[in-house]
Order: structure tokens, then C-alpha cells, then sequence
């Protein structure tokens, strides 16, 4: 069948899947689209400059940051509702064929058939974690995909890849031309053992590099993020600002930048439009759940909790948590146990959503003071008309942002 | 003299949250007012062969063979010393003889109990619940493990599974139990689900225990049972 006839089709049913309100019409219309021409991605990726982004955490932000950076300069098509699997990187090709550039988040296990499908022009790479173990694959696995992939990249594609982490850089260190960042984050609670040859990792300088006895290592950096300063080569300084709140923003706002610089954006440029973003698709949006304004977040796995509960220390004193466990969010709740909760010391906590009992439980032995509430309702009828912060897992989290999206 | 827990090798032996049942015993043994010491080893810190009571949790491949390497003959000489041992998962299988490792090796384990650990078909995920041969409420669990596990002699089971795999190979049970070791394939925080077990195992190392209120531990038992019958 003709691309464009099927694109059409495709639309219809996108269309018509939002009408009956069946969801956004993405993964029917992109599905639709793959079963009518299975090569779509491919035809849709040629002649088009594509920049690929994945990692367990940050890979909404840093692809809307990036979209939105070179959106200046060319029309961009992006994923931007977050479907990162195959029918999801269809739809979003087929939705903006002249643009010129395409930016796409793509989940962990599509990067071999993403890479292979769009002959990608930028593979950005942020970070490997335990994530939903249930039904994803240990970190090591990830690793070994990639790095098969990567391995046979053309030098006319480059790889923006954490120095930082060991499984991102020991897969990134098969292709040819790769740019290494860091934003100086120390260890990494999956990589005791060397990703090269199983033994012990050696961590060094208090988790900031690490090197093993069978020769691999670190690599060198060559864009740091220092603070609120980028530092590039030929000493180039750009200075980095964030509006979304957290360490993690900001270094994938770094990472943004560098790859709009790879794009041709001039990087102060990218670096202020980058700036403005305030929310990405919910994420600390503002929702109004009677008296109360919530701050939206998501945290999914332990590295994403880590970094929402440091963020959320610095809100306001009411939180509330919420805890689901179905397919999306993992079914095994066990990562409670790998999270520190203790930031959460002080505040007034309450905890709802269908696991709500687990986090109980850990919370009791933590010694944290909370309150078990049915719903997010229950907790504002107590909280009241103050500020507070709602720190949610993937299918609560997703639930809720619609609510952003219409205040 | 003080009781003494020690978590052995979490970085290693910890990739399901398996750092809970320690925080766990530890909480119980506080709440009743029991002195006692959490020893937390590391790679590189040498393994003490005289505590009381020894955790081993889950990991991947590659760490399941270092942290072997690395317990060698230390936990063995620990239960001969009179220790109690609970082993999760990986660290159950690493009690045995043998355990499967990537690219179809077998590795041998510590060889503390007469088990060995095949590599099966398909991985064993999802909701466990057992009937426990020990006088304490059903079991509960999440179980997630490539291997299966084969006794070598006569031994007794932690429980029979009424849902899910365990033990595996053709067999309805889950984990072991014998004087000293309690092994099982329930996961991460199994100490939370089953706040009879924790005491269980508690008391073979300390005595009799008081009772302890703590009800959203029961609570959240109930729910989880309740969720797979």
C-alpha cells in the first residue's frame, strides 16, 4: 500500500479511537500504520536528520527539551505524549512528514529496531537502572543489546553518552564516534560488577569514576557539567538554568544542549530556550485537587525516587505518595526497599494508591510518620488549601496528568 | 552478649530490595526492645564467623558468582559456629552445590545444604503463596528467578505453593527449612509480607518473643494473600 494512503488510514483511526475516547489515538493509529506498511519508520526516517533518545530515567524531558531546542531553527516531529515503543515512533513520523528534523524517545529494548529503522543521525544515551524487573530485563542485558547495536553504527552517526555510568558507557565505547558527558554523578547501585568481564568494579574518588583490572574504565569526558556551567571543548562555557526543579533536570537540560549544538543551534541559544520549560507532558505541573495545589511528579524505579524525594525535600511540607502496581508500574513492589525514604523525615506524609500498604510498611520500619488515606480527595480534605507535593508512580502519575493538562 | 545480624554482601546480593528483611528483623528486634548490632559487609570487609544471624538476597549472574568467590568457606564456618542463616532467591541457590550461570555454565556454591539450582525454560515471575510446613500464617510473596532448585536429600520444604512455581522442577514446593537456614524463593521484602515469619526465624535465634503490635504488617499480609486467592 502507497505510504501516504496508509498514513491517511492511519489518522482516520487515530481520529476515530479519540472520538469514542479510547486514548489518544497514538498506539492505534501508529499500529495500524506498521500493519499496512511494516517498513513505515524506515521510509518515514529517510531524508530526515533523526536524533534518538533513551535511558531508564529523564528520556520525556530530555526528548522535549531537545525538540523544543530545534524547533527554533526547523519543524520538528517528536513523540512528545511519551509512546516510545514501535507503533508509538510511527505515528509520530507520520504525523509531521516535511519536517525535516525528528526527535524521538525510545524505550530501552526498541533502541536496536529504532537504530536500525531511522539510521539516526544522533543516538543520545542517559542512563541504565533497575527499572520494573517483573517484566524488564536485568540492567546487563539492556547493556549487552546495545552495545551489539552501537557497535555497528556508521561514523556519519554520533553517540551522546553518560561517562558517568558504566553500562551507558561500556556499550557506548563499541561505536565509533562517541561525545562523553558527565554531570559528575558518583556510582551506581546496579554496577558493583564490571560490565566487561563480571569482576569487581573498582569505585574510585568516592564514586565519582571507576576503573576495572581488565582495562576498562571511565572514559574521558569531553562536555562537563559543573554546577550551572557546561564546559565544552576548545573551552567553551556554556551557562545552564533549568525552570524544572532537580539535579536531573538540569544535567539532561546540559545534554539538550549539546546535542542542539550537534544539530547546528548555537548552544547559549538552546541553552535559553531550554530554560523556559517549565513542565513536560505533567511532570511538576500544577493540579488542583480540592483545596489543595498539588505539584505533580513521577518516580518509577529507585534512581527516579532518589532524585524526586531530593527534589520534593526542598518543597513544600505536605507529600503525598502514590503507589500502584500494575503492569506499567512493575507488579513487584520490592524497589520500595532500595529507596532511601528518610528525606522524607519532618514532613507530613500521607500514602495512598493500590500499594499503599507495602509503602506502609516501609515507611513503619523507617521510622517516617504518615497517614494511609484512601485517595488523593482524602488527603487534601487534610491537608487543605495549601501547597503539597504528589509524588506518583507511572499508572497514577499518567492518571493525574491529565488533570494538568486541562487546568 | 549482644545479637548480631549481618547483611552479607548487599551490593552484590540486592537487586530486589533485599536490603528490607535486615532493616526488618532489625525494626522487630528494636520495637521489643532487643539489643543487637546490624553488621552491613561489603566487597573487600572480611566476614565475621561468629554472629547470629546471616541475610542473603538476590542478584544477577555475574554478582551471584563474585559474592560466592567472596563468602567461600566463611558462612559455612559461621553455621558450623551455631548462625542462622536466611537466603533469598540467588542467595538461596548460592547454599547449594550447584547454581546456573550465563552462556550455560555451572558454578559451584557454598555447599552449606544439599540442593542444587538447574537453569529453566522459562523464568518464574509473579505472585507466590505457600502453605507453610512451620506453625505461622500462609506465605506471600513475588517471586522473579531463572533458576529451579532440586534437593539432593531429604529435606524439609518452607512451604507448599498453592500459586506460583518455587522450588520448581515438577515440584509444588517453595524454599527450605532446616535448623539453622531458612531459604526461599519469595523475594525482597518476603520479611515484610510475613511478619509471622520474621518472628519465626527471630526466635529460633533468640527464644520466645512478646508479642509486637504492628498491625499494617498483618494488614498488608492479609491484602496480598487475599489478592492471589
Amino acid at each position: 500500500m502507497p505510504l501516504r494512503l496508509a498514513i491517511r488510514i492511519a489518522h482516520s483511526f487515530g481520529v476515530l479511537s479519540r472520538l469514542l475516547r479510547q486514548g489518544s489515538g497514538v498506539m492505534v493509529g501508529g499500529r495500524i500504520l506498521l500493519k499496512l506498511v511494516p517498513d513505515a519508520v524506515h521510509k518515514l526516517s529517510k531524508n530526515r536528520k533523526v536524533v534518538l533518545i533513551s535511558g531508564t530515567n529523564g528520556k520525556s524531558t530530555t526528548t522535549a527539551l531537545i525538540a523544543q531546542a530545534l524547533s527554533t531553527k526547523s519543524l520538528v516531529a517528536s513523540n512528545s505524549t511519551g509512546a516510545n515503543l514501535f507503533a508509538g515512533l510511527a505515528f509520530a513520523l507520520s504525523q509531521n512528514t516535511s519536517a525535516p528534523v525528528a526527535v524521538l524517545e525510545v524505550d530501552e529494548m526498541v533502541v536496536p529496531w529504532a537504530i536500525a529503522q531511522t539510521n539516526p543521525h544522533l543516538v543520545v544515551l542517559l542512563n541504565l537502572g533497575r527499572d520494573q524487573l517483573d517484566r524488564l530485563s536485568e540492567v546487563r542485558v539492556v547493556a549487552q543489546k546495545w552495545r551489539e547495536v552501537l557497535r555497528n553504527l556508521p561514523a556519519s552517526c554520533a553517540v551522546l553518552a553518560d561517562a558517568d555510568d558504566p553500562f551507558v558507557a561500556w556499550a557506548s565505547m563499541a561505536s565509533v564516534n562517541v561525545i562523553w558527558f558527565t554531570s559528575g554523578v558518583h556510582g551506581h547501585m546496579d554496577a558493583s560488577t564490571c560490565p566487561e568481564c563480571g569482576d569487581i568494579l573498582n569505585w574510585q574518588n568516592e564514586g565519582a569514576s571507576y576503573s576495572c583490572n581488565c582495562g576498562f574504565k571511565k572514559p574521558n569526558p569531553e562536555w562537563i557539567l559543573r554546577g550551572n556551567t557546561l564546559l565544552g571543548p576548545r573551552n567553551r562555557e556554556i551557562k545552564i538554568t533549568s525552570a524544572i526543579p532537580g539535579k536531573a533536570a538540569l544535567s539532561n537540560a546540559a545534554r539538550a544542549v549539546v546535542a542542539s549544538q550537534y544539530f547546528g543551534v548555537d548552544g547559549d541559544a538552546a541553552a535559553k530556550t531550554i530554560s523556559l520549560i517549565t513542565s513536560v507532558d505533567g511532570r511538576f505541573g500544577a493540579l488542583q485537587i480540592g483545596q489543595t495545589k498539588f505539584r505533580l511528579m513521577l518516580s518509577k524505579n529507585p534512581a527516579s525516587w532518589r532524585e524526586t524525594l531530593a527534589t520534593s525535600a526542598e518543597g513544600p511540607l505536605n507529600v503525598l505518595l502514590f503507589v500502584n502496581a500494575n503492569t506499567q508500574d512493575g507488579k513487584d513492589t520490592s524497589w520500595m526497599w532500595d529507596v532511601d525514604f528518610s528525606p522524607l523525615q519532618g514532613r507530613s506524609v500521607f500514602v495512598t494508591g493500590d500499594r499503599r500498604l507495602d509503602l506502609s510498611a516501609r515507611l513503619t520500619v523507617s521510622g517516617i510518620n504518615h497517614r494511609v488515606v484512601s485517595n488523593q480527595l482524602a488527603a487534601s480534605t487534610t491537608i487543605g488549601a495549601c501547597d503539597a507535593d504528589l509524588i506518583a508512580s507511572y499508572t497514577a502519575f499518567h492518571r493525574l496528568a491529565k488533570g494538568v493538562k486541562k487546568s | 552478649m549482644t545479637l548480631t545480624l549481618v547483611h552479607l554482601l548487599p551490593e552484590l546480593l540486592g537487586t530486589y530490595g533485599d536490603r528490607g528483611n535486615v532493616e526488618i528483623a532489625s525494626w522487630r528486634l528494636r520495637e521489643r526492645g532487643i539489643k543487637h548490632d546490624v553488621l552491613t559487609v561489603g566487597i573487600g570487609d572480611s566476614i565475621p564467623t561468629t554472629a547470629d544471624l546471616y541475610f542473603l538476597g538476590g542478584g544477577e549472574d555475574d554478582a551471584q558468582i563474585k559474592a560466592c568467590q567472596i563468602v567461600g568457606t566463611s558462612l559455612a564456618k559461621a553455621v558450623n559456629n551455631g548462625a542462622h542463616v536466611f537466603a533469598v532467591c540467588a542467595g538461596f541457590q548460592l547454599l547449594g552445590t550447584t547454581f546456573p550461570a550465563s552462556g550455560g555454565r555451572t558454578v559451584e556454591g557454598l555447599g552449606i545444604v544439599p540442593i542444587e539450582t538447574v537453569s529453566a525454560k522459562t523464568r518464574s515471575v509473579g505472585e507466590i503463596l505457600s502453605k507453610p510446613s512451620i506453625p505461622i500464617a500462609t506465605l506471600t510473596g513475588f517471586e522473579n528467578h531463572a533458576g529451579q532448585t532440586r534437593f539432593l536429600d531429604e529435606l524439609q520444604p518452607l512451604g507448599v505453593v498453592t500459586n506460583g512455581i518455587g522450588n520448581g522442577l515438577d515440584t509444588n514446593i517453595d524454599g527450605l527449612v532446616t535448623e539453622q537456614i531458612v531459604g526461599t524463593y519469595m523475594h525482597g521484602p518476603a520479611l515484610a509480607r510475613n511478619p509471622e515469619l520474621a518472628d519465626w526465624i527471630l526466635s529460633r535465634v533468640i527464644g520466645d518473643l512478646v508479642p509486637l503490635r504492628a498491625e499494617v504488617f498483618n494488614e498488608l499480609h492479609n491484602e496480598r494473600v487475599n489478592s492471589v486467592k
